[in-house]
Parts: C-alpha cells; structure tokens; sequence
C-alpha cells in the first residue's frame, strides 16, 4: 500500500506511559485477586507449617478419620495426619512442582518456537511438525503410559511434566517470533549487516518478553492442574509424602462415606490456584494488550 | 436549510490517561448541492467532526453543542433515531476500503442491507437495486459481481461499493473522511470524478474531510481549515486556497509539495549528461519472483538501474509497482531470481560475511512507518548507536556518545533527546532519529522507503530539508522511494517510473515529468491534483478529455 | 485445482505427522523394561521364548530397520495382540473405539453449543457483572480436575437428586449404549465443561475484536443496528478463528475422555486404555496411543477442511 498511514482515528491515549501496563493490571480485580489469592496460598505452604507444626510422616492410628474438631480443624486422613497441616506439605509439592514444570515447559517451548520462527523454510515445517504430533498425543494419555512403565521421582516428575507441556508456547512464541522478526526495526539492522545473533538477542526476545512471560503464567497454571492428575494417575509422589493432587485422588473414595473434609480442602486449595493463576494470565495478558493464547 | 449545521461542537475522549479534548467550539454548514472540504494534519480533529455528525463516535467520546442534519438534532438523539438516519438522510464513506466491508458477506447483500434498513424492498427488489448502484458507481458486469466477496475486488472497487451503500437512499448529505487517501492516485482521481459527479447528479452535499490540499482544490467549493480541534479559517476554495488569511493556513499550503506542470508550449530542456562514474548501486537486470507454477508473483521483471555518487534518484510508482521490492534488493533483503545487484562496485549476491557486512556499512536505511522504524525498548540514543555497535565495535562507549550526540544536532534534534525513548517522539521526530541512525556511519549511501509518506505535511517538509541539507554536506547518494511525484520532482534528480514491476522510464527529473515519454507516466501526472482550483479544475478537464480519447474506462 | 494443491499438502502434512507419532510409539517400545520382547510377551515369558521372539522380530539388528520392519506391522493392521485380554489389539480397539466417538463428539458439541453464544453475549456486556461471572465461573470450570467435577455430579445428582444413574450406559454394541441417553448426560457434562470454558473465552475474545472492525462501523453508519449487526456479520467472523482453535483441542478431548469413561465405567477405548495401563499391558497401551493420535491428526485435518469450506477467503488461497 502506498499510502499514507496517517490515522484519523480518535485518541485513546493521552499520554504514553511506560507504567501503563501495571496500571492497566492493577484495575484488572480479577487478576489482583488471583495475585492476593497465589500469595496467601504461597504463604500459607510455606509459612504456615512454621505457626501450625504437624507430623507429616508417622501415623497416629488413635487419631484416624476425625472430623474437623478444635484440634485438627481440618479433621484427620485414614492413618491419623492432620488434614490441615497435609494441606499445607502437599502444597509445597503442588506448587513446587507446578511452577518448575510450567517454567521449564516455557523455557523448552521458547526455545524451539524462537529457533523455527526466525529460520524459517523447511527447518520450520520440520520443527513444527514435530510439535503437532506432540500434540496430537494427549498428554495424559503418555502421562499413564508413562507410570505404567516407571514411578518418577519429583525431579523426574518435574521433567515429564515439562516435556509433555512445552508444545503450546512453543507456537506462541513461534507466532511473536514471525511478527516480530518483520518489524522495520529488524529490517533496517539486517539491511545494515547486522547479523541474526543481534537481531534475536537485542530485539526479537526483549520484545517478546510479555508473551514469555504470559505464556508462563498459563503454563503454570496448567502445570499445577496436571500435577493433580498425576497422582490419580499412578504416577504420583510417594507416601508418606503427597500433594493435593494425591490427597484428593486419596481422598475419592472417602466422599461416598461423608468424609467431606478430606476432598474439599485439597479440590478448592488446586482450584482456587489453577483460576488465580489464570486471572494473573489474563490480566497480564490483557494489560501488555497481547491476542490470543493460542 | 443547510443540509448539515454545526454549531459550537465540544468533543472530548476520557482515555486511560486522562481527558483528551478533540474538538473545541467548531462550527460549520453545508448547504444542499454545494462541497465542504475539511481540511487539517494529523489530530486536528477533523474526522472527530465527520464521526460526530453521525454519532458515530466511540464510547468514550462525550460531545456538546448543537450538531442538525437536515433539522434533526443528532447530539441529544438515541441509537434508534441515530440509525434511522444513517444511510438515509446522511451517509458516510470511511477512509480504508480494505477493512470497510465484511469479508464474509457478497457485496450484493451487503448494498442489500443497507436499502432494506430503511426502505420496505423484498429480498429480491433489494438485490436488484443493489446491481443498478453497482453500475451507477462504475463497477463493470454487475449481475456478476453482486456475488462478489470483498476480497475479490481492488481497493478502489471496494470503495466504490462502500459509495454505492451510502448513495443507496439517496441521502441528502454525504460525508466522506479521506475517502481516497488509501488509493493510489490514478484510482483517486476516479473515485474523486465519481464523488463528484454522484453529487451532482442528486444535489447531495458533501461533507469531505482530508490532508490533501490537491484533493480539496479538486472536488470543494468551499474549505474549513482545522488545527488542534479549532477551525482556523472558512471560506470560499479559490479564497482560501490561493489568498489564504490565517497563518496557519498559508503555512500549511507553503509546506505542501507542489507538482510543475509544464505549461503548453514548453519546450523540453536538453538532457543533461549522465554521470559515469562508478555507480553505488546497480541493479542488472533484476528480477524477483515469489511463489511457484499458477500463483507466481512477479513483483520485478527485467529491471535495471544505478545510482551514481551523490546523486538522489526517485524510484516512484502506484502500490504493486515493485518500487519497494527494488529497494529492498539493493538492500540485499530480497534475494533476486535472476539478475545481479552490485553496491559500490562489488556484487552483492556474491559477497559473504565480514566482506558482505563491510558492504552494507556503507548503506543507510530510512522505511516509511515512525513507529515501527525505532525499538520502542531501546532509548533513541542506543537506537542511533546501533550501526557504531555492529560495525565499529572497538569504539569506547564515551566516543560512541559523543558521535550520537553530533549526529543527532545535524538532524536538527537536541542531543538531550538521546535519553528518551520512542515513544515520547512524535512521528516527525522519529522519522529523524530513523535519519540520524542511517548516517551515523556516514555511509555513500542513503535508501529511504517512503520515508514522510505517513508524515503530515508541514513536518514532512523538515524531514526533507534535513535530508538534502546533509547530502549537499555529506555527499551520500540517495534512492528515494516514494508515491508522491510532487516530493520527487522536489528532490530527485533522475526518477526511475515503475510499473507493475517493469520500469516505464526513467531519465531526469527534469524532463521526465514535465514532459513524459510514456502514456503511463503522462496519466500518473495528469492524475496527481495541485493545490490551485483553477489550475486543477484545466487539469482535470484536460485528463478527462485525455481518457475519452485513450478509452480507459474505470477500471479500478 | 488449488483445492487439490491444498488437499495434498494438508496430507502430506498429516502423514509426516503421523510419521514422527510412530516414532515416539517406536521409542516407547523400546525404552520399556526388559525391552519390546518382554513388553510383548508378557512378564511371564521364558528366557528361550524371548530370544526366539528376538530372532523372529528381528530385534538383533539395526533399530531403523527395525522401525522399518515395524511400520511395515503397523500398515498390515497388525497393533499386537494384549496378553491381558488375549485379543487382538485391534479388534479391541475397533470394538472401542467408536464408543469414545461417540463420547468425545457429543461432549464437543454440547460444548460448543453452549460456549459460542455464551462467548457473544459476554463481549457484548463486556465488563458488566454479568461478564465477570461467566468468567469467573469458567475459570472454576476449567480449574476443576475432571474427575473431581465428575465427583461432584454424581454426588449431586444421583446421590442428592437422583435424576441421572450413576454408570454410564453399558453395551458391547454402539446401539446399546445410544439406547440409553439418560445415563450419556453426566459422562458429557463432564466431558464438555472445560471445553466450555475455555470456548466461551476464545468466542469473546474473538467477538470483541470482531466489534472494532470497520466493517461494523460500516453498517453502523448504513443504518443498522446492534442486533442485525452482530447477527449477520460479527458471528460469523468470529466463528472462524474459533473454528480453527477446535482442530488443537481434539486431544484434550481424548484425553478429557480418559478419565471421564474410567470415573463413569463406559467401555470405550479410554476405559481400555486405564484398565491396560493398570496391568501393563504394553501392546494395547502403545496402540491406543497409536489410534488415538492418529484420530487427532485426522480430526485436526478436517476441521481444518471444514474451516475452508466456510471461508471463501481460505478457498481462493488466501485468508
């Protein structure tokens, strides 16, 4: 097009702030509800057991199955733990596990999207073929075929995780790469011989930075609600360690005899993490004006 | 009555960050049959008029005063009353035809729609009525493209079926906002010939809003000159145009490029010789295809040219020519099919790494958007620095400051400004910036696309005093990329005419453009409106008397 | 003809897709303990049967050749035979198979049938109370594990209103189980509700910037109203994008149906799958995963031939 790009559209900004993404996700009450809502939980994992010391690792037969009373205020388990301090020693796990998985999953995924964005060609349709057929196979259904074979370790649990996620960001990080590797800036610098190390370093992922770090946000999210499958899956931490996940995988059959309060702590503690993560994505996502989530 | 009657209209936008007034206590009449043009740069808040007439602004804009079409008060009215009159009484045609219409919807349904918003017409009457509009704006084998999708159509056929949905009820008021900026300006001159005659044949009065000085002594019979949401100054268009009263106004015109016409009995000057030596750039024979089989792109054929030391030569040409592609061949950023490209004597296709990088050293890059040209994360200062840090790379960073500083004063920028960032730039400020990088390195050459196209005016003609101001001290070459003939004709002194990927002509500017050798380039010049209404108004007459001969009908 | 150009393309691009899929398939066997000839065989083979086996399948030589070799099984229809269930893996999953389907496109169209006009209405009152419920409450949807929201159905109702039972419909045949609608609703409400979710999200998103286009301005400006608008243009633009995100959420569905049949007893192929990872039944396990991913590319490609058929922008080559 060879005309003017001169826009007669009406202001929508009467000053452009650098501070207008923090701004924008301040006003944004979901999202600073999910931010208080991670926090306190963060808090409450890892604080908590400090002010409220439980024994997570030997059973006490004589406390079995209690329902909340004034000194286990979240009732007891089947072998005598108390509820609420397992609540606070599953989280850690949760959450650990979630957050690592959901960074190295983003980590991998910018990695290979960067690399099949900015070359191009056929090393592109190569390297995204391989990610649609990581796709094209569910993610739980390795994860199954996955504890059928062995029973990981949380580090290896971690890298599973990771290995089963990174697929997703890596089309959106692909996707920025494309946009952003045709910006007139980018042109100029190769015009000038500039070389494709700059171009990537210095400009293509300090400006995909807020993508990263949305698609992080998500992909944590995600992880931490993977993570709580795992355990129903077979392919959890072992006893006496546990995770939400775990306890409320436990927990399933204790529904049917009443026992409320050995599911809802740990099924509200995983929702309530998984929607504030999300909001915190959403916010961010909408405050650095980003589309799609691919 | 006049047709459209504003009276002290107050538009103010709450933004994120603040109340932002638009428009302040402007005031302003079309009477039926008669053209107002509206005229202003760049958030003078002339389309902010247009959109309030017909309440169409968005939600965060508050209007007051007194805004009547055809004695109906659109201010206080409700969205039911609004949309009773949109499309009837008054219509609007929008500046972008790429995206005015539904992609998804033939273009016969969708003139279809709007006559059944407010006529009783069946499914069918609608349809057929849609075609005959689609002929009376000049669409060629209607019946045919009444099934059409957008996407199918050129730019220009698509405005003229965003014309046809405003003329469908006959509305007495038609309001177009910079209706043919986004068209080339062959296509511009149609659709301007269309609006006027349209208009003439129904009496509508015309509300036009536009930057284009050219366009207004075209098509108005009167002007309301806006700055910074006031009307400066109103009048009659040969009143304003050529005895303008406010200083505004005579400031704007003086910065508008004017095109020279020959005058009849002008006799082509000798040519004068063409350098021989070394050429910075030489284009032989380039060619450049994108795609495969069917769907092959063949954006150059055949093109070759060179720009010898120090001399600016115009590559110019209507949107598909391939002049942008040309350049960026001789940037090295579009590898040629066939052919070869040399810089400063050595070819470019051959050279490879530290040798092909000592080669673009000596280029500068200018691109057309402000915008995108600068990394909003980097400060202006390690923007400008950028060529120092790939090619000079011992600098010390307190030399690598002082060379940005200089560079920075010979764009006419304070060196404060190196602290900044883009964004605290206005358009004209980065487009300098964008210059000072290109030259930091004091390169034998300058290639700049488009480089004031998405400019205003006034600033536009800083920008270009810069530019030649340090070629005459630097000595750079230039390629000079542009759709604007009256720029070129300023500031080149060969002009290469581009068109559909082959080179029309090109020699100097001089006489090729006051006396062309091809059809096309006379009916490219013929096409671009001076800003004189009596000068243009012999033009047109002559450019439509030129066509009847020729026989092109309306193509576009 | 560039329909046919398209076609081959999107083909070829599903077979290399299916192609690298049997590799990681290939992969898995390998890296199973004790190796494929003990994953096939059970854990109850003898020393002397292995090595036979070995020979026979050629597990003494190069591994392409023996992926080769694999392929070569895998294009006769031969998937192996469980040693849980004695069958042929195939036949299993024939039996299976279309159970899911059955399962995973309700669920999809439940989902979506709710989702799309859901997503509309809440860009149009976007950021009124009413948007931040809807939000709110798909946010809870999509955070619920599956089994703990089916949990939460069955307890509510078939335990506090029995309205539904608590199985899914039983059957070795399709009709069987299509006989039975009532005891379909809680496996496709489970089934569907993160789908809603995260589609009412995509509907919005795509509908609020449908809104800003200029077309809309377009036939504001002819006299249309609100209403018109979105009927006649909005929807069917947004629809689009949303179209093509269904392709990628095909395996979440498979996946989503893995739990859902295991939590409601229904014998489809996800029920078969939990049941052989229990037992470690390698041959059935490696071709589910086989026939579920290459169901996946399947689906992904003909949701991507019906999003070309709908947009003519797509079909002329261009979008």
């Amino acid at each position: 097009m060879s005309a003017a790009l001169r826009t007669t559209t009406p202001p929508t900004e009467a000053v452009a702030g650098h501070r207008l993404p923090l701004r924008r996700f301040a006003r944004n009450r979901l999202a600073v509800a999910g931010l208080a809502v991670v926090v306190l939980f963060l808090l409450f994992c890892f604080v908590g057991p400090l002010l409220h010391s439980t024994d997570q690792t030997h059973t006490d037969l004589t406390q079995v199955n209690l329902a909340p009373n004034g000194s286990h205020w979240l009732g007891t388990d089947a072998v005598g733990h108390d509820e609420l301090g397992r609540l606070m020693y599953g989280g850690k796990v949760s959450l650990l596990v979630g957050l690592a998985a959901g960074i190295l999953a983003t980590v991998i995924g910018t990695l290979w999207g960067a690399i099949a964005g900015y070359a191009g060609g056929w090393i592109d349709a190569v390297m995204m073929r391989v990610v649609d057929a990581g796709i094209a196979i569910p993610a739980l259904f390795i994860l199954l075929v996955v504890s059928a074979i062995t029973t990981p370790d949380t580090l290896g649990l971690i890298v599973i995780l990771g290995l089963v996620s990174w697929l997703v960001p890596s089309r959106l990080i692909r996707a920025e790469t494309l946009t952003l590797k045709n910006r007139d800036y980018v042109l100029t610098l190769r015009a000038i011989g500039g070389t494709h190390g700059r171009a990537i370093a210095r400009h293509i992922l300090p400006n995909s930075v807020s993508t990263i770090v949305v698609a992080a946000t998500f992909q944590v999210a995600d992880a931490i609600l993977l993570v709580a499958y795992v355990s129903y899956l077979g392919l959890g931490v072992q006893p006496p360690s546990t995770d939400w996940g775990g306890m409320l995988s436990a927990g399933l059959t204790a529904a049917y005899s009443g026992r409320w309060w050995l599911i809802v702590p740990p099924g509200l503690a995983i929702i309530l993490v998984v929607c504030a993560f999300n909001a915190i994505g959403d916010g961010l996502r909408d405050a650095f004006d980003i589309k799609g989530r691919g | 009555m006049n047709i459209l009657e504003i009276e002290n209209l107050d538009v103010t936008f709450t933004t994120e960050t603040g109340d932002v007034p638009a428009v302040r206590e402007a005031s302003l009449y079309v009477r039926p049959g008669e053209t107002l043009a509206l005229v202003g740069e760049s958030g003078s808040g002339k389309s902010t008029v247009a959109l309030a007439a017909l309440g169409l602004l968005s939600g965060n804009a508050r209007a007051t005063g007194r805004v009547e079409i055809g004695g109906v008060d659109v201010v206080g009215a409700n969205e039911a009353d609004l949309s009773r009159l949109r499309g009837r009484t008054a219509s609007m045609v929008f500046q972008e035809p790429a995206t005015a219409l539904d992609p998804l919807t033939r273009i016969g349904a969708q003139i279809a729609e709007v006559i059944r918003n407010h006529r009783p017409l069946s499914a069918k009457e609608a349809a057929s009525e849609a075609v005959t509009l689609l002929r009376r704006v000049g669409i060629p084998d209607p019946e045919q493209r009444a099934s059409a999708f957008p996407f199918q159509l050129s730019g220009g056929q698509r405005q003229r079926v965003v014309i046809a949905m405003a003329i469908a009820n006959s509305p007495g008021l038609l309001i177009a906002d910079e209706p043919t900026t986004a068209l080339d300006v062959t296509v511009q001159a149609e659709i301007l010939d269309l609006l006027r005659a349209l208009a003439a044949d129904s009496g509508t009065g015309v509300l036009l809003v536009t930057h284009n000085m050219g366009v207004v002594a075209d098509f108005a019979d009167r002007v309301a000159v806006m700055l910074q949401g006031e009307i400066v100054e109103t009048g009659p268009v040969e009143e304003v145009l050529l005895r303008p009263s406010h200083e505004y106004t005579r400031r704007l015109l003086s910065a508008v490029p004017r095109l020279t016409v020959a005058e009849p009995g002008d006799v082509p000057a000798a040519a004068p010789e063409v350098p021989t030596d070394a050429a910075v750039v030489e284009l032989r024979d380039i060619s450049v295809h994108f795609g495969r089989g069917r769907r092959t792109v063949r954006a150059l054929q055949d093109v070759s040219l060179t720009v010898a030391p120090g001399e600016t030569v115009g590559l110019v040409g209507e949107s598909g020519s391939g002049k942008s592609t040309a350049a960026r061949v001789a940037l090295g950023l579009v590898p040629p099919t066939s052919g070869s490209v040399a810089l400063f004597g050595t070819d470019l296709g051959r050279a490879r790494g530290r040798a092909r990088r000592a080669l673009l050293a000596g280029v500068g890059v200018v691109l057309q958007d402000p915008v995108a040209s600068l990394d909003a994360r980097m400060s202006v200062g390690e923007c400008v620095a950028e060529p120092l840090r790939v090619h000079r790379r011992g600098m010390p960073a307190a030399e690598r400051r002082a060379r940005v500083a200089e560079v920075l004063e010979r764009v006419r920028l304070p060196r404060e400004l190196a602290g900044r960032g883009p964004r605290e730039l206005s358009g004209g400020q980065r487009q300098r910036v964008s210059l000072a990088r290109a030259l930091v390195l004091e390169p034998r050459l300058l290639v700049a696309d488009e480089p004031t196209s998405a400019l205003d005016v006034s600033v536009q003609q800083t920008v270009l005093e810069v530019i030649t101001e340090l070629q005459d001290e630097l000595g750079f070459a230039c390629l000079f990329v542009s759709h604007d003939l009256a720029v070129v004709q300023q500031f080149a002194q060969r002009v290469v005419v581009m068109h559909a990927g082959q080179i029309e002509e090109q020699g100097p500017t001089e006489t090729t453009l006051l006396h062309p050798g091809t059809d096309y380039t006379r009916r490219l010049i013929a096409a671009v409106p001076v800003p004189d209404p009596v000068l243009q108004r012999r033009r047109r007459a002559e450019r439509r008397a030129a066509l009847a001969v020729g026989g092109t009908g309306a193509t576009a | 003809m560039d329909t046919f150009l398209y076609l081959t393309r999107r083909i070829l691009q599903a077979l290399a897709v299916i192609l690298i899929v049997t590799v990681v398939v290939f992969c898995l066997l390998h890296a199973l303990p004790g190796g494929p000839a003990r994953g096939i065989l059970g854990p109850q083979a003898t020393a002397e049967q292995i090595a036979a086996f070995n020979h026979e399948q050629r597990l003494d030589q190069a591994l392409p050749v023996q992926y080769v070799h694999y392929l070569g099984t895998l294009l006769h229809g031969d998937l192996g035979t469980s040693y849980t269930l004695n069958e042929s893996v195939s036949t299993l999953i024939e039996q299976r198979l279309p159970k899911t389907l059955v399962l995973t496109v309700l669920s999809a169209f439940v989902g979506l049938l709710l989702a799309i006009p859901l997503g509309m209405w809440q860009a149009v009152r976007r950021n009124k109370p009413a948007d931040y419920v809807i939000t709110t409450l798909g946010f809870v949807a999509y955070a619920t594990p599956v089994y703990f929201l089916g949990l939460i159905l069955v307890l509510v109702f078939t335990q506090l209103l029995p309205w539904f039972p608590s199985q899914a419909p039983q059957g070795e045949t399709l009709g069987q189980v299509l006989s039975q609608p009532n005891a379909l609703v809680l496996p496709v409400v489970a089934g569907a509700a993160s789908m809603v979710a995260v589609f009412s999200r995509y509907m919005r998103a795509a509908t609020l910037e449908n809104l800003s286009e200029d077309y809309v301005r377009t036939a504001r400006a002819g006299g249309s109203r609100q209403g018109a608008i979105l009927r006649r243009h909005v929807f069917r633009n947004s629809l689009t994008p949303v179209v093509a995100m269904l392709g990628y959420y095909v395996p979440v569905l498979f996946g989503g149906a893995l739990v859902v049949e295991q939590l409601f007893n229904y014998p489809g192929m996800g029920l078969l799958f939990w049941s052989a990872a229990q037992s470690s039944d390698y041959p059935v396990l490696l071709g589910c995963v086989l026939v579920i991913s290459v169901a996946t590319v399947v689906g992904t490609l003909l949701a991507d031939i019906a999003q070309r058929l709908v947009d003519p922008r797509v079909k002329a080559g261009r979008a």
